[in-house]
């Protein structure tokens, strides 16, 4: 516990002084400020009146607050997670693979600390300082939010915290492919890993509604086997909400709309018991690794 | 008494297809005394100094190390490396260096306040402010010898501890070990600088190619009238095949000087 904390401690020190997340972090503040005032700006124009739909319909006031109450909190939330996603990989990247590759495990590793410890406290260190750094950036974006007249800060703060959950397993996945290749060459593997996973997840999605699949059942086989090969993205019911929205915005009197299940059916739906079982599965397994790697590698 | 730490029948190779960097090396340290590693480039010292540490997994034989396995952290406790080409978390500060291998260590409050300053003191780094990555290489082994004498070891192993130092530098590591010699630590000294050795060790082992090919008391490696360098170059040219002279012909052709 002693050599966790230690370990845990300096390389917080450590992450804090590197460049490249700060960089990140200041980028992404301003990122977050820059849409929250566009959109504040955006819809003071068009709720008075003068935001029309298809044929000329005037859509109903308070659905289009709604709208643009859920366009804000989606694109806020799309700002966060890209965020979140840069620091995961700026941290997945530096955490365990400086000390390895530049001999500074040379040293430590002849202390008496043991390499569940090392690795216990890297992984710590290295996710507090992403829930730090994205929780910061939730917090303005919430506080966006209030600024823009609140209401949805609950919506908000889970789609936050599934965006953490999410840019924590890319890094775990990115810490655990550094610690057996080139950092660089990790990032990439973790980058084409994580957006195959979220394909696979759509195509589940869609299977899930039963469109655009037909009878294939080698299809739907594969795609369920592939299901459960990758990190499940988690998400809140907001993007879907925001699709509902629309539809009701858009929708003209008197006339059918389009089907709301096939629009909805490449739409992540809000993440259910069985995905954040499976997250907190996925962690476990990538934390392992990395602690595989550790133990196994000759310094 | 027994010894610090014994090593026996040590092989290790990196590949399957390579050839052993270490094969059948076997000697042991007793409390106070200074063992000298020596031998050329590519000869297996860091890998056996490595595999003590637990930093490397043996291949064959056995280590023991304050009677336990290298990889036992109690035993570890009593060690301290200064390992080739020291380096550290980059973005921290020579003193947060060694707070952080001091916590490592589990040394108390009062030890590290009385520790830290003094061993940075002794390193020259003591009014060094900047990150370890704007250090020479020589700071940086100068707190390579300070972090692996903090935890005032029972056996400090320096691994080329003075390549990259000053003569001042070299004579305080020198100073160093006569020191912790005195009170009874052991040393196991690896280095190219023979001189250094012949000055401070009191027995060592000439290696080349993995093999150990003399071993014994400085008296009984160099007899007298010679010099650890005249026996060093014997063993390690005999233990190879004849060098060719292999000068660059645009530096020995008398036309182009």
């Amino acid at each position: 516990m002693r050599g966790t904390l230690a370990v845990a401690r300096y390389t917080l020190l450590d992450l804090s002084r590197r460049r490249i997340l700060l960089v990140f972090f200041i980028i992404g503040a301003l990122g977050i400020a820059l849409i929250g005032t566009a959109l504040k700006l955006f819809s003071s124009t068009f709720t008075g009146g003068a935001f029309s739909g298809p044929s000329g319909t005037t859509p109903d006031p308070a659905n289009v607050n709604r709208f643009l109450d859920l366009m804000f909190v989606t694109d806020l939330v799309g700002a966060l997670g890209l965020f979140a996603l840069l620091i995961a990989f700026g941290i997945g990247m530096t955490a365990i693979y400086h000390d390895l590759e530049s001999g500074a495990a040379v040293a430590i590793f002849s202390k008496p600390v043991s390499r569940l410890a090392f690795t216990g406290g890297k992984v710590s260190a290295a996710a507090a300082a992403l829930i730090v750094i994205v929780g910061l950036l939730s917090l303005e974006a919430m506080l966006f939010g209030l600024l823009f007249g609140g209401g949805l800060e609950q919506t908000l703060a889970i789609e936050a915290v599934a965006q953490v959950a999410n840019a924590l397993t890319l890094m775990l996945i990115v810490l655990a492919l550094s610690t057996w290749m080139n950092n660089i060459v990790a990032a990439i593997v973790a980058f084409i890993y994580n957006a195959a996973g979220g394909v696979v997840v759509a195509l589940h999605n869609s299977l899930a509604s039963s469109v655009n699949f037909g009878d294939s059942a080698i299809l739907k086989d594969g795609i369920n086997v592939l299901y459960w090969l990758v990190p499940h993205q988690l998400t809140s019911d907001a993007p879907r909400e925001l699709v509902k929205a629309e539809i009701q915005l858009f929708a003209v009197p008197g006339q059918p709309g389009p089907d709301l299940n096939q629009a909805l059916a490449a739409v992540p739906g809000p993440s259910g018991a069985n995905d954040i079982i499976w997250w907190a599965f996925v962690v476990l397994v990538m934390a392992t690794l990395v602690y595989i790697a550790v133990r196994r590698r000759q310094v | 008494m027994a010894p610090v730490v014994s090593v026996e029948a040590l092989r290790k190779r990196y590949r399957r297809r390579d050839p052993w960097a270490v094969d059948g090396v076997t000697f042991a340290l007793e409390p106070g005394q200074a063992f000298g590693l020596l031998g050329p480039n590519g000869s297996g010292k860091t890998s056996v100094v490595k595999m003590i540490a637990g930093l490397l997994r043996p291949d064959g034989g056995a280590i023991t190390l304050f009677g336990s396995k290298p990889g036992d952290p109690a035993a570890r406790a009593q060690l301290g490396f200064a390992p080739e080409d020291p380096d550290f978390p980059k973005f921290l500060r020579a003193r947060e260096v060694l707070d952080y291998f001091a916590s490592l260590l589990g040394l108390d409050e009062d030890d590290r306040k009385r520790r830290i300053p003094e061993t940075l003191a002794f390193a020259g780094l003591d009014q060094e402010k900047r990150q370890v990555r704007q250090f020479s290489k020589g700071m940086k082994q100068r707190l390579g010898i300070a972090q692996a004498i903090l935890g005032r070891p029972k056996l400090l192993i320096l691994d080329e501890p003075t390549a990259d130092l000053d003569p001042l530098g070299r004579r305080d590591v020198r100073a160093l070990i006569e020191s912790l010699k005195d009170s009874g630590v052991a040393v196991l000294l690896n280095s190219h600088l023979l001189s250094e050795v012949e000055l401070v060790c009191d027995t060592v082992a000439i290696l080349a190619k993995g093999h150990v090919l003399k071993e014994g008391t400085m008296a009984e490696v160099v007899p007298e009238g010679r010099t650890l360098e005249d026996v060093f170059v014997e063993l390690v040219q005999a233990s190879a095949p004849p060098k060719q002279d292999n000068l660059p012909s645009f530096i020995t052709d008398k036309e182009n000087q």
